[in-house]
């Protein structure tokens, strides 16, 4: 019988450990998985739009290793977004370690009787490419305004293409702070130019080794060209196939240099 | 003499452990204060970044809120007492660190009060100039708030190590002494507020 209670008091304390050990992590959730750049736990974006948003940051991460991450939660838990933001992507180690070159955009979305909130957290490595001042530049004129109206793809769509410029050495923020920013396209141009040629050239390849497994099946992009001319990077999410894997956040360090701002 | 040698060699073997233990305990231990004179200069910097922004934002506001004189003399009298007072990673204690944080927390304030009243005036607050200052300013708080929580996790890593036994005398013997914390403070370091 004794033994019993003793049993009884163990199994409650395991589960008290859960419960605490679940309450934590509500807090401060893990990162989805399988793996992803996009991480969305309310549903604010639509199943399209997270893919086009995830493909976007997943090519980017794979042709600079810088991680721009997006974590859309229910609650902020009462912390400031600038300090959520920073603890959250700390946890996660967005970015490269001993780069730090991972960014945080951190969204809780507007609800009947609390405003919407958004934080831009920029890791050690980036700071002096991503000042405070230009992520709240970046808030104030790509973020909040597409917000009011409910355009939120729109919104980070546009912020996570001013961040791409900014990181990729496109634009340096004195540009972006004179109100650059219209030159989206070209600079995407390049980044076309080799996907559409990539195809041709792995055919070719393919020929003289005579390695054929299934290289028929290469996917010919000028579907692409469709969005192009439209929104300034809406076409970009179209493409559908060849993605890679993403390996995971790669233990980047957080100083909690950002943004906040609310809608 | 056979005997001679087996206590010899017995003896021998005691001092080498005796050194290697001490010589990795010892480094261990340098390495640790070393990570936190590095976190302390994190921290210092962030102040300093602080104290290096304020003359801008205090001649911005300047020019559209003429009539909060006080208010400014406040900010510029704290950042004053603020830039003397630096504190060497080797004269950190709980007092120093007591004196240093009265000192930046009255320029927290001083410079909350500032924010505060500079609500007051639209066209301020639609500068773009005031704007990026004011985000500025907020990422720096963040910042500061930042390293003094990674400070804390550094210097408990290196305090728990001084004060294991057997650590702890070889501590005692070579003067690794307990480092101080900061304390959770309003304004720096948010205590997170219930939300419904």
């Amino acid at each position: 019988m004794n033994k019993l209670t003793q049993h009884l008091k163990t199994v409650l304390a395991a589960f008290f450990l859960l419960l605490a050990c679940m309450a934590s992590a509500q807090e401060f959730p893990e990162p989805m998985q399988p793996r992803r750049l996009v991480n969305d736990f309310t549903g604010m974006f639509s199943p399209q739009e997270t893919a086009r948003l995830e493909q976007k940051l997943r090519r980017f991460n794979d042709t600079t290793s810088t991680q721009i991450a997006i974590a859309v939660v229910p609650s902020l838990h009462g912390y400031a977004p600038n300090d959520y933001a920073q603890r959250l992507a700390e946890q996660w180690g967005i970015g490269q370690q001993g780069k730090d070159n991972g960014i945080l955009i951190l969204l809780k979305p507007k609800t009947r009787d609390a405003s919407g909130q958004v934080a831009i957290t920029v890791g050690y490595g980036l700071e002096g490419v991503v000042p405070d001042a230009i992520a709240s530049r970046i808030i104030r004129n790509e973020v909040i305004p597409a917000f009011q109206q409910g355009a939120y793809y729109a919104g980070i769509d546009r912020a996570t293409t001013v961040l791409m410029q900014l990181t990729g050495g496109e634009f340096t923020a004195e540009q972006y702070a004179r109100g650059g920013g219209n030159g989206i396209g070209w600079f995407l141009l390049p980044f076309f130019l080799i996907v559409f040629l990539a195809p041709l050239f792995r055919r070719r390849r393919g020929n003289y080794t005579a390695d054929n497994r299934g290289s028929h099946g290469d996917f010919f992009p000028p579907f692409f060209f469709g969005g192009f001319g439209g929104s300034n990077s809406g076409g970009f999410g179209s493409f559908t196939s060849g993605s890679g894997t993403f390996g995971g956040f790669g233990g980047g360090s957080f100083g909690g240099g950002g943004a906040s701002g609310e809608w | 003499m056979k005997k001679g040698y087996i206590i010899l060699i017995i003896i021998a073997v005691i001092v080498i452990g005796i050194f290697s233990w001490f010589k990795g305990t010892y480094n261990s231990l340098v390495t640790l204060e070393e990570g936190v004179s590095a976190q302390w200069s994190n921290v210092e910097n962030q102040y300093q970044r602080r104290t290096d922004l304020i003359p801008n934002l205090v001649n911005t506001v300047k020019g559209y809120a003429e009539h909060e004189q006080s208010t400014l003399d406040a900010v510029t009298s704290a950042r004053a007492k603020a830039t003397q007072m630096q504190i060497n990673v080797d004269d950190l204690n709980e007092e120093t660190l007591a004196r240093l944080n009265a000192v930046q927390g009255e320029l927290s304030s001083a410079l909350s009060r500032l924010m505060a009243i500079s609500e007051n005036y639209p066209d301020l607050k639609a500068n773009e100039n005031f704007r990026d200052l004011q985000a500025q300013l907020e990422g720096t708080e963040n910042r500061i708030a930042v390293e003094r929580r990674k400070f804390n996790d550094t210097a408990r890593g290196y305090n728990t190590a001084i004060r294991q036994f057997p650590r702890n005398i070889l501590a005692s013997m070579f003067g690794f002494e307990k480092k101080p914390y900061f304390e959770a403070e309003s304004g720096a370091e948010q205590a997170p507020e219930v939300q419904f």
